[in-house]
């Protein structure tokens, strides 16, 4: 089988998050598994791919989940796709979260809008060995009340005692009771031991930037951070040239990167 | 046992390649107003004295390649004839060809290039002069093809000193013994005069670009990140691609979906870093969304990328860029302004 064509997967779910973001739940026609923090490419069957992180539980063999915010040409024709729809995919590509290297500390989760996605599974595959970590801090920030991914879940997410989970948004609207303000608000009074913390930011660029520009202020070591990084990467195999980051390709030696390693390039946020 | 040397006669050659049309498409350059174009051999064989103005690259990954059906397809994969390229120059081979087999070989490999890397078959041949824009010599590579190749031909009396390059090569001159004869201690000899003169006569041609010493070019690209003549060069681009199209070490391309009467498939097409939507993601942002940045980038991804990642230049001084640049662009001016510029600035 040729290294660029996609197998078949079948939509057999499909959660509306907000108005411009979809979770679909895909049953793969062959075997697929995936580390979380990989990405694989989803196929729209003659029309186009674009990459996505998967949002589900890595443990979970036999179905996987795709969060997709509608953004361009692609992803509005994956929003008009319908349970039992057969898209394409093919991956998983590049290096995922080292979860193994986590293990005994204590982490913070910094997530911006659809940048959840890829922590929720990070979250998902922390929370299966979940005693063998000292504390996880999760923020997330979300632009509105109605923009907030994954609303059904967060009480999940909470449950753990050694997890403390944060939420704020931009803007508030009338039902709004919580904190009001950009993610990086939330990031005082961390009860973590700062200089041993891992920390893991994943969210857009300029929301990247700040926040880990915050945690480097705060105290983290540019060895601890973790960052999701993304470009338009196209074949996921590091042959087509597009994701280049420095001496990098995001899709093969990310898109997981630690912030110490490409600190000193030019241009990372852009 | 085939002698690594051999010698054919000039009226045999064109015999030669009328055999391999059996096994092999044959292509060979053919003159335009003093400019080499690759076209498929027809009977009449002409010896290219510099390189073609497209790309060897186009004969192991096509502008435009139908990779594959995808999804309950009908299609059978047609039997595609190998490739035999005639008259392939050093610029073409060499760390061109080192670098695009990095790039498509090496982790996981490709298959559609691995197996044109296998079957086709390259005959090179020594430059016997150079064009304007030919620059091979200051970044320390000759204009004789060294490494690489199936058979070297080098114009010597009345035929072609024959080299032997690879076991590929050995197998075609095995199986037409009856061209060649065992080159003479006086051929091979002639051969090296023919090229010390040809380098010597280059040379004089390179010298005045005042082109920096090749050990410096990775930290003229490093330290020259803010130099102001990325936007000077840049604000002529005109977004042609035509360095990219045309550069032996350019390698990016797009995959694209579509459909055909056999269903869905998945194409392939050259794509370069000098097109305004090379870095942009479904929103708009766009890492590389001024020219300026996108001609930095194309020289940082071959003088800072490729010696990071494989220890070697991703440029063989063709001068193709500056050929076909009708901004008139010119890599030679941009290293020599950029080594003029850093020793000011030292000053």
């Amino acid at each position: 089988m040729n290294l660029y064509l996609p197998n078949k997967a079948t939509i057999t779910n499909i959660i509306e998050e907000t108005p411009t973001i979809k979770t679909f739940v895909f049953k793969p026609a062959s075997a697929f598994s995936f580390k979380t923090g990989q990405f694989i490419e989803l196929t729209y069957p003659g029309i186009g791919e674009a990459p996505f992180t998967p949002s589900s539980d890595p443990n979970k063999k036999d179905a996987f989940e795709v969060t997709v915010m509608k953004v361009g040409k692609v992803t509005e024709l994956f929003h008009k796709a319908k349970i039992g729809d057969t898209l394409g995919m093919r991956g998983p590509y590049g290096n995922g979260y080292p979860v193994d290297n986590f293990k005994d500390k204590e982490l913070l989760i910094v997530g911006g809008g659809v940048g959840l996605a890829p922590l929720r599974s990070l979250i998902y595959a922390l929370y299966n060995r979940i005693n063998d970590f000292k504390k996880i801090v999760i923020c997330y920030g979300a632009r509105s009340p109605q923009d907030i991914v994954y609303k059904y879940l967060l009480e999940d997410f909470k449950k753990p005692k050694n997890v403390e989970f944060r939420l704020t948004v931009d803007r508030a609207d009338n039902t709004w009771k919580g904190n009001v303000g950009i993610v990086t608000t939330l990031l005082d009074k961390l009860p973590l031991n700062i200089k041993q913390a891992i920390g893991v930011v994943c969210g857009p660029p300029i929301m990247m930037k700040f926040a880990s520009l915050k945690l480097l202020e705060l105290g983290f070591s540019p060895k601890n951070i973790h960052l999701s990084m993304e470009k338009n990467m196209s074949c996921g195999l590091g042959k087509c040239g597009h994701c280049r980051l420095g001496k990098y390709y995001i899709c093969k030696d990310g898109p997981v990167f630690i912030f110490n390693d490409i600190k000193d390039m030019w241009d990372i946020w852009d | 046992m085939i002698s690594k040397y051999l010698y054919i006669k000039n009226n045999d050659f064109p015999k030669l390649l009328d055999n391999l049309s059996a096994d092999y498409r044959v292509f060979a350059p053919q003159e335009t107003r003093k400019n080499y174009f690759w076209k498929e051999y027809k009977g009449a064989f002409q010896f290219s004295k510099y390189r073609t103005i497209t790309p060897l690259r186009q004969f192991f990954t096509p502008a435009i390649e139908h990779i594959d059906n995808y999804f309950a397809s009908n299609a059978k994969p047609g039997e595609k004839k190998p490739i035999c390229m005639v008259g392939a120059k050093a610029c073409d081979l060499g760390n061109a060809l080192k670098m695009q087999d990095y790039v498509f070989l090496e982790g996981d490999t490709d298959n559609s290039y691995k197996q044109m890397r296998e079957q086709n078959l390259i005959i090179a041949s020594d430059c016997t002069a150079f064009k304007e824009t030919c620059f091979c010599l200051a970044l320390g590579n000759m204009p004789y093809p060294q490494e690489l190749f199936d058979l070297n031909i080098s114009p010597v009396d009345e035929g072609y000193l024959l080299e032997v390059g690879s076991k590929k090569g050995q197998e075609t001159i095995a199986s037409n013994k009856s061209f060649f004869s065992e080159a003479s201690d006086t051929i091979v000899k002639q051969r090296e005069n023919n090229r010390k003169i040809t380098v010597e006569e280059f040379r004089c041609q390179i010298q005045p670009l005042e082109f920096p010493k090749d050990s410096l070019l990775n930290s003229l690209i490093k330290n020259g990140y803010g130099d102001k003549l990325w936007t000077e060069e840049a604000l002529r681009c005109v977004e042609c691609g035509a360095c990219i199209m045309n550069c032996p070490t350019c390698h990016c391309f797009l995959l694209f979906d579509t459909k055909d009467e056999n269903g869905y498939f998945k194409g392939r097409i050259w794509d370069g870093c000098q097109y305004k939507n090379f870095t942009r993601v479904a929103g708009g942002a766009n890492a590389l969304r001024l020219r300026e940045q996108r001609l930095r980038n194309r020289y940082i991804k071959k003088f800072e990328f490729f010696p990071e990642r494989i220890k070697l230049y991703a440029c063989t001084g063709c001068g193709r860029c500056a050929e076909s640049c009708p901004a008139k662009i010119d890599i030679r001016k941009i290293f020599k302004t950029l080594n003029e510029n850093q020793n000011s600035a030292k000053k």
